[in-house]
């Protein structure tokens, strides 16, 4: 039987196949526990997690044409 | 360039490394998606869901992995797995039907295959030793993906350090190519050669960075002789 893990990182592959970022974003989640160590993992993980935020961002801009940048200082 | 302009292309570069990925991994994933079928119809077994037509169809879909070589033993010997437990499920109902009959017969062939054949008979391991090449000849062979995505982070850093209290992209290319001739720095001219191409995709004009980039590399050729 597969890992969940193994079972999460097959099926985020796949929906990369189909083009569903955000599907894929989300088995990537699942899967990141088991694969924490993987390069290659993180790589396509954060890829298609910074895929899915420009997505979202562009679909905020066809709304609103200008973009908000925020910056966050952590010592003040 | 607008934000959304930006992003548009930050878009594209994103999906276009995505498709790659998939590309390359084609053959893979066919494989893993097939697993992960016969997994879910292995579950599927265990919970006395009826599975003749679904185990069928993967038969149907799969056979030729016995004969194309596409599966690794690793991933032969899981699917056996995951065949046998289908096979003891099925036993339990006393193969009742001849479409199960059918699949217990199939699943003995799977399992009779020569790549687990193969396994029966010794291993035999022949050691060999390669010629010797001096530490400089070394070409780096093993896990070029990680090789390469240290150098983007070498190169991001690079990046950053040469933008500190720069107004502009050019200034930091110009930095950079700087630094490839007087530093023989070969990180330095793959980088400076990437902001290039990216100007040119964003509509700059290029021909004189390109001649600059030329300049440097002779000079980086030059200087990594004398090192």
């Amino acid at each position: 039987m597969l890992k969940a893990g193994e079972k999460a990182y097959c099926a985020a592959l796949l929906a990369l196949k189909r083009k569903d970022y955000l599907s894929a974003s989300e088995y990537f989640k699942q899967a990141a526990p088991y694969f924490k160590e993987n390069k290659e993992f993180n790589l396509y993980s954060e890829t298609t997690k910074l895929l899915v935020a420009v997505k979202r961002e562009l679909g905020t801009l066809e709304h609103d044409d200008k973009l908000e940048i925020e910056e966050i200082f952590t010592n003040g | 360039m607008s934000n959304q302009q930006s992003l548009q292309s930050l878009e594209t570069l994103l999906e276009k490394f995505l498709d790659q990925v998939v590309n390359l991994k084609e053959q893979k994933l066919s494989v893993l998606e097939g697993i992960n079928r016969l997994d879910d119809i292995t579950s599927m077994s265990g919970q006395g869901v009826e599975i003749t037509d679904h185990i069928g169809e993967w038969f149907a879909d799969h056979n030729r992995w016995l004969t194309d070589n596409s599966l690794r033993k690793s991933e032969f010997n899981r699917i056996s797995e995951m065949l046998s437990n289908i096979k003891s499920e099925l036993e339990k109902e006393g193969l009742a039907s001849p479409a199960q009959k059918k699949i217990s017969t199939e699943i003995d062939r799977w399992q009779n295959n020569p790549i687990k054949i193969d396994k029966s008979k010794p291993t035999r391991m022949t050691l060999s030793r390669p010629p010797e090449v001096s530490e400089t000849e070394k070409t780096p062979q093993a896990d070029t993906i990680s090789l390469f995505i240290k150098k983007l982070s070498k190169m991001s850093s690079m990046f950053v350090d040469s933008a500190d209290s720069k107004q502009h992209i050019l200034s930091v290319l110009e930095e950079l190519l700087k630094k490839t001739g007087t530093e023989a720095n070969k990180d330095a001219l793959i980088l400076s050669a990437f902001i290039i191409y990216y100007l040119k995709q964003n509509g700059y004009k290029v021909d004189p960075y390109v001649k600059k980039l030329k300049e440097a590399e002779t000079l980086f050729k030059k200087g990594a002789l004398h090192a």
